[in-house]
């Protein structure tokens, strides 16, 4: 693990990155530096716009920053750079991180208990424990009598519990959550923060989450807020 | 409800029914037309092999150029000289309309000929030699529903039935034999057969078949320049009507198979295209670009395989019409090789993964962000 300003043991760390598209026109982080230690539950706020996704997107390894390093236990992520020990984008995300989107993205051609089973397919895991990993899951969700059930015949709440399950079944250090609640009332939003904190309470995992929500962003360890590509408080 | 990574495959191919079953009636086309004309060709070579076979022919000598198979008839004697030769039987074979609707082959023997020894003859009688007289093969005497003592018109002549054989040869059991001094004048081949047919003595002790067999063809190549001796089995294969035969299925089947895959290669592409975001939460999940490449692949590949079953069945069917119908009953085989069958499925799977690749190289080279923002 790398060490933060404060002596702290960040388990994951965003070191002065920055991302820009369309040959640097667009800049949509100008130089981030975050940590996120072990078990913390991290919000991030911020405008539209404000660079949270595109944070989010490179803590969880689905891309690269431009410039600076994204480092997960003292090791970077990406392509090797100057020598150092580094970590394939694939094998973080299979192996470290977990997703949660704000429109579920679950595959539709699969039924919940399916759905779930799709991150451990080609992991090693055989056949019955992939069933029983995910089934165990759902139970543990809520969803014991929905296993059988389509995406398009679950309620929202439901679907982001299936997909909240899927996100878990590789037992992931971290937990990327975007907008999780962005898609559901009130009382489905408790019910899912409820439920997110009881996994982090029982499994011990990192949490960070982007969110617009600041009731929920109060509730979090730690909150940083984002404005145009920076963190400014 | 364990989910495998082919199950996942097959459930995101059949999830869009309609264009998954219109793409497999385009890839069962292209399997089908393989299977009923390739599989048709090749039993037409095996009826030639067959009925060389049945006759206990074991050398067909014919001239060396490939189109021009007219031997002087004179070539008899010389190979009856040939000690390894113990009968030589002249030959000629053409395909003549019996109707306007039946193409037929017709074969002209002498009476004497060892080839009658395959054929039984189940009414009347063998035609004489310098008579105007015919027998048929009994698939032909019943469609053309004629009998012993009818009258028959070919290229002009009128040929009276002598006698109905049966074979165990397709092409002869569908034929018209008469006296070969009789189809030398209707195919104006006056001194000229198509082919000698040879049967060889046994083997004395000492020397194999084989060398005897090879002996037998350098004794003919010598004695008869311009001729060559083929053994049986490559006489069937060496046709002109088989290799014509092959050709035509061959060519046919490959341009229902460009379109069978032209037809995969769409599906693919559309369906690549319209699960961008799925393909991006499956990266997002740490699926590699290998695996997703793979998924795709395997989709294709499913594509392909159920497509080549529904080829094999609408191939099989094609054969039994070929089969049923007067023009072709007699030389279409309604039984299907392993070998072709296997062919099939092989090619229909081959045929899916290659079309499936551009594709799947489009898919696994998404990244996962721009896969994800995808509308």
């Amino acid at each position: 693990m790398s060490e933060g300003r404060g002596g702290e043991k960040w388990l994951l760390e965003a070191r002065e990155v920055k991302k820009s598209y369309e040959c640097g026109q667009i800049e949509a982080l100008r130089g981030v530096s975050l940590g996120v230690a072990a078990g913390e539950f991290l919000a991030i706020t911020g405008p539209s716009g404000s660079g949270k996704s595109t944070l989010l997107h490179l803590l969880g390894g689905l891309d690269e920053p431009t410039e600076g390093a994204v480092v997960f236990r003292g090791e970077c992520l990406g392509q090797v750079r100057d020598g150092a020990a580094c970590i394939a984008l694939d094998a973080y995300r299979a192996r470290y991180a977990g997703f949660i989107f704000q429109s579920f993205h679950l595959l539709p051609a699969l039924n919940a208990l399916e759905n779930v089973q799709v991150p451990l397919l080609g992991s090693g895991v055989h056949g019955h424990g992939r069933e029983e990993k995910a089934r165990g899951l759902l139970v543990e969700l809520g969803l014991a009598h929905r296993l059988k059930q389509y995406p398009t015949q679950l309620s929202a709440g439901e679907r982001q519990r299936v997909a909240i399950a899927r996100a878990l079944v590789n037992e992931p250090q971290v937990l990327l959550a975007d907008e999780p609640t962005g898609n559901l009332d009130s009382v489905n939003s408790a019910k899912i923060l409820e439920i997110l904190a009881q996994v982090q309470a029982r499994h011990g995992t990192t949490l960070v989450m982007v969110t617009h929500d600041p009731g929920i962003a109060a509730s979090a360890h730690r909150h940083v807020a984002m404005r145009d590509g920076l963190i400014c408080e | 409800m364990q989910l495998s990574f082919a199950g996942f495959a097959w459930r995101n191919v059949w999830r869009r029914r309609l264009r998954t079953a219109l793409t497999l009636g385009g890839i069962g086309m292209g399997i089908g037309a393989f299977v009923a004309l390739v599989g048709f060709s090749r039993s037409f070579e095996h009826a030639w092999l067959e009925m060389y076979e049945n006759a206990g022919t074991d050398l067909a000598v014919v001239q060396k150029t490939f189109l021009n198979t007219s031997v002087d008839e004179s070539a008899g004697a010389v190979l009856r000289g040939i000690p390894q030769v113990a009968r030589a039987a002249p030959m000629i074979i053409n395909m003549m309309a019996v109707s306007p609707e039946v193409n037929t082959l017709v074969y002209g023997w002498k009476a004497d000929t060892f080839e009658f020894s395959a054929l039984n003859i189940l009414q009347g009688r063998k035609f004489q030699d310098g008579q105007q007289e015919v027998m048929l093969g009994e698939l032909l005497a019943g469609s053309l529903n004629k009998k012993v003592g009818d009258t028959l018109d070919l290229q002009g002549s009128t040929f009276r039935v002598v006698g109905i054989f049966r074979s165990g040869s397709a092409l002869e059991d569908g034929a018209i034999i008469m006296p070969l001094d009789q189809m030398q004048g209707l195919s104006e081949m006056q001194g000229k057969v198509t082919a000698y047919h040879v049967r060889l003595k046994a083997a004395p002790a000492g020397v194999t078949a084989e060398q005897w067999r090879q002996e037998a063809e350098n004794a003919v190549e010598k004695d008869l320049p311009g001729l060559r001796a083929v053994p049986a089995a490559q006489r069937a294969a060496n046709n002109q009507l088989v290799i014509l035969a092959h050709a035509a299925a061959w060519g046919t089947s490959l341009i229902a198979l460009l379109v069978a895959a032209l037809g995969i290669a769409n599906t693919m592409a559309m369906s690549v295209f319209e699960r961008t975001k799925e393909i991006g939460v499956l990266r997002a999940m740490g699926w590699s670009r290998r695996r997703v490449m793979a998924l795709i692949l395997v989709e294709a590949g499913a594509l392909g395989l159920a497509g080549g079953v529904t080829g094999l069945l609408l191939g099989w069917g094609a054969l039994h019409v070929l089969g049923a119908l007067p023009q072709t009953a007699s030389i279409a085989s309604t039984t299907l090789p392993v070998a072709t069958l296997l062919e099939g499925l092989l090619m229909a799977v081959l045929v899916g993964v290659l079309a499936g690749s551009v594709p799947a190289w489009h898919g696994a080279q998404l990244s996962p962000v721009e896969a994800l923002r995808h509308e």
